[in-house]
Protein backbone atom coordinates (compact mmCIF):
# COMPACT_ATOMS: atom_id res chain seq x y z
CA UNK A 1 0.00 0.00 0.00
CA UNK A 2 2.59 2.19 0.72
CA UNK A 3 5.30 3.71 -1.92
CA UNK A 4 8.82 3.80 -0.97
CA UNK A 5 11.71 4.97 -3.27
CA UNK A 6 15.04 5.57 -2.20
CA UNK A 7 16.95 9.14 -3.57
CA UNK A 8 19.33 8.70 -6.14
CA UNK A 9 21.20 11.62 -4.88
CA UNK A 10 21.64 10.79 -1.22
CA UNK A 11 21.13 6.70 -1.73
CA UNK A 12 21.27 6.54 2.95
CA UNK A 13 17.59 8.61 2.51
CA UNK A 14 14.38 6.67 1.56
CA UNK A 15 10.85 8.59 0.97
CA UNK A 16 8.05 6.55 2.10
CA UNK A 17 4.32 7.76 1.25
CA UNK A 18 1.25 6.48 2.91
CA UNK A 19 -2.16 7.71 1.88
CA UNK A 20 -5.54 7.52 4.13
CA UNK A 21 -9.16 8.17 3.16
CA UNK A 22 -11.68 8.39 5.75
CA UNK A 23 -9.71 9.93 8.38
CA UNK A 24 -11.50 10.71 11.43
CA UNK A 25 -8.53 12.15 13.67
CA UNK A 26 -6.71 14.89 11.85
CA UNK A 27 -7.28 17.15 14.35
CA UNK A 28 -5.22 14.36 16.74
CA UNK A 29 -2.70 13.88 14.07
CA UNK A 30 -1.50 17.24 13.64
CA UNK A 31 -1.08 17.61 17.36
CA UNK A 32 0.97 14.58 17.22
CA UNK A 33 3.56 15.82 14.67
CA UNK A 34 3.63 19.37 16.02
CA UNK A 35 5.21 17.18 19.27
CA UNK A 36 7.14 15.37 17.56
CA UNK A 37 5.11 11.85 17.80
CA UNK A 38 4.46 11.54 14.45
CA UNK A 39 7.76 12.14 12.77
CA UNK A 40 6.62 12.94 9.42
CA UNK A 41 4.92 15.24 7.10
CA UNK A 42 1.18 15.53 6.90
CA UNK A 43 -0.36 16.57 3.74
CA UNK A 44 -3.00 17.95 2.15
CA UNK A 45 -3.83 14.85 -0.92
CA UNK A 46 -6.08 16.91 -3.09
CA UNK A 47 -2.72 19.32 -3.64
CA UNK A 48 -1.22 16.64 -4.86
CA UNK A 49 -0.79 15.45 -8.67
CA UNK A 50 1.09 12.70 -7.75
CA UNK A 51 3.54 10.67 -5.65
CA UNK A 52 6.14 12.36 -8.20
CA UNK A 53 5.68 15.89 -6.70
CA UNK A 54 6.42 15.07 -3.14
CA UNK A 55 9.75 13.38 -4.19
CA UNK A 56 10.84 16.51 -5.75
CA UNK A 57 9.50 18.48 -3.04
CA UNK A 58 12.09 15.73 -0.27
CA UNK A 59 14.46 15.67 -2.71
CA UNK A 60 15.31 19.34 -2.88
CA UNK A 61 14.53 19.42 1.19
CA UNK A 62 16.95 17.12 2.17
CA UNK A 63 19.57 18.78 -0.37
CA UNK A 64 19.15 22.32 1.43
CA UNK A 65 19.27 20.65 5.07
CA UNK A 66 22.28 18.82 4.02
CA UNK A 67 24.04 22.54 3.14
CA UNK A 68 21.88 24.34 5.95
CA UNK A 69 19.75 26.16 3.70
CA UNK A 70 16.60 25.64 4.93
CA UNK A 71 13.65 28.43 5.12
CA UNK A 72 11.92 26.77 7.51
CA UNK A 73 12.64 24.97 11.14
CA UNK A 74 12.39 21.13 9.83
CA UNK A 75 12.96 19.04 7.00
CA UNK A 76 9.23 17.58 7.52
CA UNK A 77 8.23 21.31 7.38
CA UNK A 78 10.33 22.42 3.98
CA UNK A 79 8.93 19.49 2.60
CA UNK A 80 5.71 21.31 2.72
CA UNK A 81 7.21 24.71 1.80
CA UNK A 82 8.74 22.96 -1.29
CA UNK A 83 5.03 21.81 -2.65
CA UNK A 84 3.76 25.50 -3.09
CA UNK A 85 5.01 27.77 -5.87
CA UNK A 86 5.22 30.27 -3.74
CA UNK A 87 7.62 32.06 -1.47
CA UNK A 88 4.75 32.47 1.69
CA UNK A 89 5.87 29.83 4.60
CA UNK A 90 2.14 30.28 6.31
CA UNK A 91 0.21 30.35 3.02
CA UNK A 92 2.25 26.92 2.14
CA UNK A 93 1.14 25.27 5.37
CA UNK A 94 -2.23 26.14 4.95
CA UNK A 95 -2.77 24.80 1.90
CA UNK A 96 -0.64 22.09 1.19
CA UNK A 97 -0.17 20.95 5.06
CA UNK A 98 -3.02 18.72 6.51
CA UNK A 99 -6.00 20.84 8.12
CA UNK A 100 -8.06 19.54 11.43
CA UNK A 101 -11.20 19.34 9.42
CA UNK A 102 -9.83 16.72 6.73
CA UNK A 103 -11.19 13.10 5.63
CA UNK A 104 -7.75 12.41 3.84
CA UNK A 105 -4.23 12.41 4.51
CA UNK A 106 -0.71 11.57 3.06
CA UNK A 107 2.02 10.85 5.33
CA UNK A 108 5.68 11.46 3.83
CA UNK A 109 8.15 9.55 6.25
CA UNK A 110 12.17 10.32 4.82
CA UNK A 111 14.18 7.63 7.31
CA UNK A 112 17.59 5.24 6.43
CA UNK A 113 16.51 2.21 7.16
CA UNK A 114 14.22 -0.63 6.69
CA UNK A 115 10.58 1.33 7.18
CA UNK A 116 7.94 -1.52 8.43
CA UNK A 117 8.18 -0.22 12.04
CA UNK A 118 7.45 3.46 10.89
CA UNK A 119 4.47 2.41 8.59
CA UNK A 120 3.05 -0.12 11.55
CA UNK A 121 3.75 3.15 14.10
CA UNK A 122 1.68 5.54 11.10
CA UNK A 123 -0.62 2.51 10.72
CA UNK A 124 -1.45 2.38 14.46
CA UNK A 125 -2.12 6.50 15.07
CA UNK A 126 -4.44 7.10 11.77
CA UNK A 127 -7.83 6.15 12.31
CA UNK A 128 -8.86 5.24 8.48
CA UNK A 129 -8.31 3.38 5.55
CA UNK A 130 -4.96 3.13 4.17
CA UNK A 131 -5.28 3.13 -0.01
CA UNK A 132 -2.50 2.72 -2.68
CA UNK A 133 -0.38 5.97 -2.30
CA UNK A 134 -0.82 6.22 -5.95
CA UNK A 135 -4.44 6.68 -5.88
CA UNK A 136 -3.47 10.28 -4.25
CA UNK A 137 -4.08 11.30 -8.13
CA UNK A 138 -8.15 10.22 -7.92
CA UNK A 139 -8.11 13.31 -5.08
CA UNK A 140 -6.54 15.94 -6.77
CA UNK A 141 -8.30 18.71 -7.19
CA UNK A 142 -7.30 20.29 -10.42
CA UNK A 143 -9.04 23.26 -10.51
CA UNK A 144 -7.96 24.73 -6.94
CA UNK A 145 -4.25 23.74 -8.52
CA UNK A 146 -4.14 25.07 -11.50
CA UNK A 147 -5.53 28.40 -10.37
CA UNK A 148 -2.95 28.50 -7.31
CA UNK A 149 0.16 27.32 -9.50
CA UNK A 150 -1.70 29.79 -12.55
CA UNK A 151 -1.04 27.23 -15.32
CA UNK A 152 -2.39 28.34 -18.53
CA UNK A 153 -4.19 26.66 -20.90
CA UNK A 154 -1.60 26.81 -23.87
CA UNK A 155 1.22 25.39 -20.95
CA UNK A 156 -1.01 22.25 -20.62
CA UNK A 157 -1.00 21.69 -24.46
CA UNK A 158 2.58 20.82 -24.49
CA UNK A 159 2.84 18.78 -21.42
CA UNK A 160 0.32 17.62 -18.22
CA UNK A 161 -0.53 19.45 -14.97
CA UNK A 162 2.28 17.65 -13.05
CA UNK A 163 5.29 18.52 -15.42
CA UNK A 164 3.63 22.59 -15.02
CA UNK A 165 3.51 22.54 -11.00
CA UNK A 166 6.81 20.03 -10.80
CA UNK A 167 8.59 23.07 -13.08
CA UNK A 168 7.34 25.71 -10.34
CA UNK A 169 8.47 23.59 -7.20
CA UNK A 170 11.55 23.47 -8.80
CA UNK A 171 12.70 27.07 -9.64
CA UNK A 172 10.39 28.90 -7.39
CA UNK A 173 13.13 30.61 -5.20
CA UNK A 174 14.74 32.20 -8.48
CA UNK A 175 11.01 33.74 -9.71
CA UNK B 1 30.48 31.31 8.05
CA UNK B 2 32.17 29.23 4.74
CA UNK B 3 29.40 28.02 2.84
CA UNK B 4 28.25 24.37 2.61
CA UNK B 5 28.92 22.66 -0.18
CA UNK B 6 27.25 18.90 -0.70
CA UNK B 7 28.94 16.52 -1.74
CA UNK B 8 26.01 14.54 -3.13
CA UNK B 9 25.82 15.82 -6.47
CA UNK B 10 29.64 15.56 -7.74
CA UNK B 11 29.26 12.04 -6.30
CA UNK B 12 26.11 11.36 -8.30
CA UNK B 13 28.01 12.76 -11.42
CA UNK B 14 30.46 10.66 -11.02
CA UNK B 15 28.14 7.62 -12.04
CA UNK B 16 26.33 9.15 -14.50
CA UNK B 17 26.95 9.09 -18.25
CA UNK B 18 28.55 11.57 -19.72
CA UNK B 19 27.06 12.98 -23.15
CA UNK B 20 28.72 15.94 -24.18
CA UNK B 21 31.71 17.70 -22.74
CA UNK B 22 31.16 21.30 -23.71
CA UNK B 23 33.47 24.84 -23.37
CA UNK B 24 30.99 25.63 -20.64
CA UNK B 25 29.09 22.91 -19.31
CA UNK B 26 29.10 18.84 -19.31
CA UNK B 27 25.82 17.31 -19.60
CA UNK B 28 25.07 13.72 -18.45
CA UNK B 29 22.08 10.88 -19.18
CA UNK B 30 21.17 9.68 -15.51
CA UNK B 31 18.02 8.27 -13.90
CA UNK B 32 16.73 10.60 -11.14
CA UNK B 33 13.49 10.51 -8.88
CA UNK B 34 13.00 7.12 -11.02
CA UNK B 35 13.25 9.26 -14.45
CA UNK B 36 15.05 9.48 -17.08
CA UNK B 37 17.06 12.87 -16.78
CA UNK B 38 19.39 14.80 -18.28
CA UNK B 39 22.14 16.76 -15.99
CA UNK B 40 23.34 19.96 -17.24
CA UNK B 41 26.18 20.93 -15.16
CA UNK B 42 28.13 23.76 -15.50
CA UNK B 43 32.16 24.55 -14.39
CA UNK B 44 34.30 27.08 -13.54
CA UNK B 45 36.65 28.26 -15.78
CA UNK B 46 39.76 28.64 -14.65
CA UNK B 47 40.68 32.13 -16.58
CA UNK B 48 37.93 34.24 -14.88
CA UNK B 49 38.39 35.61 -11.72
CA UNK B 50 37.07 33.19 -9.47
CA UNK B 51 34.25 35.39 -8.03
CA UNK B 52 33.20 36.91 -11.29
CA UNK B 53 33.19 33.45 -12.19
CA UNK B 54 30.88 32.33 -10.12
CA UNK B 55 27.90 35.22 -10.37
CA UNK B 56 28.29 34.69 -14.19
CA UNK B 57 27.90 30.83 -13.72
CA UNK B 58 25.01 31.51 -11.55
CA UNK B 59 23.39 33.56 -13.39
CA UNK B 60 23.19 31.44 -16.42
CA UNK B 61 21.97 28.95 -14.37
CA UNK B 62 19.14 31.26 -13.33
CA UNK B 63 18.38 32.58 -17.05
CA UNK B 64 18.19 28.99 -18.25
CA UNK B 65 15.55 27.77 -15.81
CA UNK B 66 13.37 31.35 -16.30
CA UNK B 67 13.42 30.97 -19.71
CA UNK B 68 12.53 27.15 -20.02
CA UNK B 69 9.21 28.04 -17.59
CA UNK B 70 8.60 31.01 -19.57
CA UNK B 71 8.63 29.38 -22.95
CA UNK B 72 6.23 26.49 -21.28
CA UNK B 73 4.06 28.46 -19.90
CA UNK B 74 3.49 30.18 -23.49
CA UNK B 75 3.05 26.42 -24.97
CA UNK B 76 6.50 26.40 -26.12
CA UNK B 77 7.74 22.49 -25.55
CA UNK B 78 10.88 23.22 -23.62
CA UNK B 79 12.26 20.01 -21.27
CA UNK B 80 10.43 19.86 -17.59
CA UNK B 81 12.99 21.07 -14.43
CA UNK B 82 13.16 18.94 -12.14
CA UNK B 83 15.94 20.12 -9.84
CA UNK B 84 18.40 23.24 -9.36
CA UNK B 85 21.47 22.94 -7.58
CA UNK B 86 22.96 26.73 -7.01
CA UNK B 87 26.17 25.37 -5.39
CA UNK B 88 27.39 22.75 -8.16
CA UNK B 89 25.33 24.71 -10.73
CA UNK B 90 23.14 21.67 -11.87
CA UNK B 91 20.16 21.70 -13.83
CA UNK B 92 18.14 18.60 -14.02
CA UNK B 93 15.80 17.96 -16.59
CA UNK B 94 13.00 16.04 -17.66
CA UNK B 95 15.06 13.58 -20.62
CA UNK B 96 13.00 14.19 -23.92
CA UNK B 97 13.56 10.12 -24.35
CA UNK B 98 13.42 8.96 -28.05
CA UNK B 99 14.26 12.42 -29.34
CA UNK B 100 16.84 13.38 -32.61
CA UNK B 101 18.40 17.36 -32.92
CA UNK B 102 16.49 18.91 -35.40
CA UNK B 103 20.33 18.95 -36.82
CA UNK B 104 20.10 15.21 -37.43
CA UNK B 105 17.35 15.10 -39.09
CA UNK B 106 17.92 17.12 -41.68
CA UNK B 107 21.60 15.84 -42.27
CA UNK B 108 19.60 12.42 -42.35
CA UNK B 109 16.69 13.43 -44.90
CA UNK B 110 19.69 15.80 -47.16
CA UNK B 111 21.00 12.74 -47.71
CA UNK B 112 18.32 10.57 -48.12
CA UNK B 113 16.42 11.42 -51.61
CA UNK B 114 14.64 14.63 -52.78
CA UNK B 115 10.88 12.65 -52.20
CA UNK B 116 12.11 14.07 -48.23
CA UNK B 117 11.63 17.61 -49.33
CA UNK B 118 8.12 18.13 -48.18
CA UNK B 119 8.80 16.93 -44.85
CA UNK B 120 11.68 19.06 -44.77
CA UNK B 121 9.39 22.09 -45.31
CA UNK B 122 6.70 21.32 -42.82
CA UNK B 123 9.72 20.66 -40.05
CA UNK B 124 10.95 24.65 -41.59
CA UNK B 125 7.66 25.81 -40.90
CA UNK B 126 6.93 24.49 -37.85
CA UNK B 127 10.80 25.96 -36.53
CA UNK B 128 9.84 29.24 -37.95
CA UNK B 129 6.20 29.40 -35.50
CA UNK B 130 7.93 28.23 -32.39
CA UNK B 131 10.55 30.76 -32.50
CA UNK B 132 8.05 33.28 -33.48
CA UNK B 133 6.08 32.64 -30.07
CA UNK B 134 9.12 32.64 -28.78
CA UNK B 135 9.93 36.10 -29.65
CA UNK B 136 6.17 37.76 -28.88
CA UNK B 137 7.39 36.25 -25.35
CA UNK B 138 10.35 38.36 -25.11
CA UNK B 139 12.71 35.37 -24.85
CA UNK B 140 15.75 35.97 -26.58
CA UNK B 141 17.47 32.24 -26.92
CA UNK B 142 21.16 33.40 -27.10
CA UNK B 143 22.45 30.60 -29.34
CA UNK B 144 19.79 29.13 -31.40
CA UNK B 145 21.03 26.13 -33.51
CA UNK B 146 19.85 23.28 -35.25
CA UNK B 147 21.57 21.33 -32.36
CA UNK B 148 19.67 22.89 -30.00
CA UNK B 149 15.98 22.15 -31.38
CA UNK B 150 14.75 18.28 -30.49
CA UNK B 151 12.10 16.53 -32.42
CA UNK B 152 9.99 13.66 -30.87
CA UNK B 153 7.83 12.15 -33.26
CA UNK B 154 4.14 11.84 -31.90
CA UNK B 155 2.82 8.21 -30.64
CA UNK B 156 -0.62 8.17 -32.61
CA UNK B 157 -0.68 10.48 -35.73
CA UNK B 158 2.39 10.38 -36.86
CA UNK B 159 3.29 14.10 -35.66
CA UNK B 160 5.98 15.56 -34.47
CA UNK B 161 6.71 17.43 -30.72
CA UNK B 162 9.61 20.14 -31.51
CA UNK B 163 11.66 21.22 -27.83
CA UNK B 164 13.37 24.27 -27.92
CA UNK B 165 16.36 23.45 -25.23
CA UNK B 166 19.46 24.99 -24.20
CA UNK B 167 18.48 28.33 -22.40
CA UNK B 168 22.00 28.88 -20.92
CA UNK B 169 22.43 31.99 -22.94
CA UNK B 170 18.69 33.60 -23.10
CA UNK B 171 17.78 36.45 -21.44
CA UNK B 172 14.42 38.75 -21.62
CA UNK B 173 14.35 41.38 -24.89
CA UNK B 174 11.67 43.17 -26.51
CA UNK B 175 14.46 44.99 -28.68
CA UNK B 176 13.95 43.94 -32.58
CA UNK B 177 17.19 44.04 -32.29
CA UNK B 178 18.22 41.12 -30.30
CA UNK B 179 15.54 39.42 -31.87
CA UNK B 180 17.19 39.74 -35.70
CA UNK B 181 20.63 38.82 -34.13
CA UNK B 182 18.59 35.79 -32.76
CA UNK B 183 17.42 34.80 -36.19
CA UNK B 184 21.13 36.01 -37.12
CA UNK B 185 22.76 33.32 -35.44
CA UNK B 186 20.64 31.00 -36.41
CA UNK B 187 20.85 31.71 -39.97
CA UNK B 188 24.51 31.33 -39.55
CA UNK B 189 24.40 28.11 -38.03
CA UNK B 190 21.90 26.97 -40.14
CA UNK B 191 23.61 27.25 -43.94
CA UNK B 192 27.28 26.39 -42.23
CA UNK B 193 25.76 23.00 -40.85
CA UNK B 194 23.03 21.73 -43.56
CA UNK B 195 24.93 22.97 -47.23
CA UNK B 196 22.41 24.15 -49.79
CA UNK B 197 19.41 24.99 -47.74
CA UNK B 198 19.02 28.67 -48.67
CA UNK B 199 15.88 28.21 -49.59
CA UNK B 200 14.67 25.92 -46.37
CA UNK B 201 16.07 28.39 -44.38
CA UNK B 202 13.86 31.83 -45.99
CA UNK B 203 10.84 29.10 -45.82
CA UNK B 204 11.72 29.16 -42.07
CA UNK B 205 11.67 33.31 -42.16
CA UNK B 206 8.51 33.95 -43.90
CA UNK B 207 7.03 31.27 -41.52
CA UNK B 208 8.11 33.07 -38.56
CA UNK B 209 7.02 36.17 -40.52
CA UNK B 210 3.49 34.59 -40.75
CA UNK B 211 3.27 34.19 -37.04
CA UNK B 212 4.37 37.40 -35.56
CA UNK B 213 2.57 40.11 -35.59
CA UNK B 214 5.54 42.20 -34.53
CA UNK B 215 7.62 40.16 -36.92
CA UNK B 216 8.37 43.03 -39.64
CA UNK B 217 10.27 44.78 -37.52
CA UNK B 218 12.70 42.20 -36.32
CA UNK B 219 13.36 40.76 -39.82
CA UNK B 220 14.57 44.76 -41.21
CA UNK B 221 17.03 44.44 -38.23
CA UNK B 222 18.32 40.80 -39.67
CA UNK B 223 18.79 42.46 -42.66
CA UNK B 224 20.83 45.28 -41.14
CA UNK B 225 22.70 42.95 -39.61
CA UNK B 226 23.30 40.59 -42.34
CA UNK B 227 24.47 43.86 -43.98
CA UNK B 228 26.48 44.57 -40.87
CA UNK B 229 28.21 40.79 -41.45
CA UNK B 230 29.24 41.19 -44.92
CA UNK B 231 30.70 45.14 -44.27
CA UNK B 232 33.08 43.53 -41.59
CA UNK B 233 34.19 40.16 -43.44
CA UNK B 234 34.81 42.51 -46.68
CA UNK B 235 36.73 44.97 -44.30
CA UNK B 236 38.67 41.60 -42.91
N1 LIG C 1 16.34 17.35 -22.34
C1 LIG C 1 17.03 16.61 -23.22
N2 LIG C 1 16.55 15.44 -23.68
C2 LIG C 1 17.25 14.69 -24.55
N3 LIG C 1 18.44 15.01 -25.01
C3 LIG C 1 18.99 16.15 -24.58
C4 LIG C 1 18.32 17.02 -23.67
N4 LIG C 1 19.11 18.08 -23.41
C5 LIG C 1 20.22 17.89 -24.14
N5 LIG C 1 20.17 16.73 -24.84
C6 LIG C 1 21.20 16.19 -25.73
O1 LIG C 1 22.47 16.63 -25.30
C7 LIG C 1 23.08 17.46 -26.28
C8 LIG C 1 23.78 18.64 -25.64
O2 LIG C 1 22.88 19.42 -24.89
P1 LIG C 1 23.03 21.00 -24.73
O3 LIG C 1 24.43 21.27 -24.25
O4 LIG C 1 21.98 21.43 -23.75
O5 LIG C 1 22.82 21.57 -26.11
C9 LIG C 1 21.95 17.86 -27.21
O6 LIG C 1 22.38 18.12 -28.50
C10 LIG C 1 21.02 16.68 -27.15
O7 LIG C 1 21.40 15.68 -28.04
Amino acid sequence: MHLTHKLELFPDHRVTQMLFKEVKNAAELRQCAVEGKINGALINPTMLVDPFQVLVAVNKAVNLQKIGKMKTRSLYSEIIFNLSPTNNISEAFKRFGSSDGDDSVLVVLVHNKDESQLVSDITARVSGRQVPAEEVSSLTDHAKIKKLYKVTAQEEKCGTLLDAVVCRMAIKDVM
Amino acid sequence: MAQKESMAVPEFLSKAELVKQGAEARVYRAEFLGKPTIVKERFPKRYRHAVLDEKLTHRRTVQEVRSILRCRRAGISAPVVYFVDYTSHCIFLEEIVGSSTVRDHIASNQRSDSCKKPELERLADRVGQILAKMHDEDVIHGDLTTSNMLLRCGLEDGEFDLFLIDFGLSYISALPEDKGVDLYVLEKAFLSTHPNTEALFERLLKSYAAASSKSSAVIKKLDEVRLRGRKRSMVG
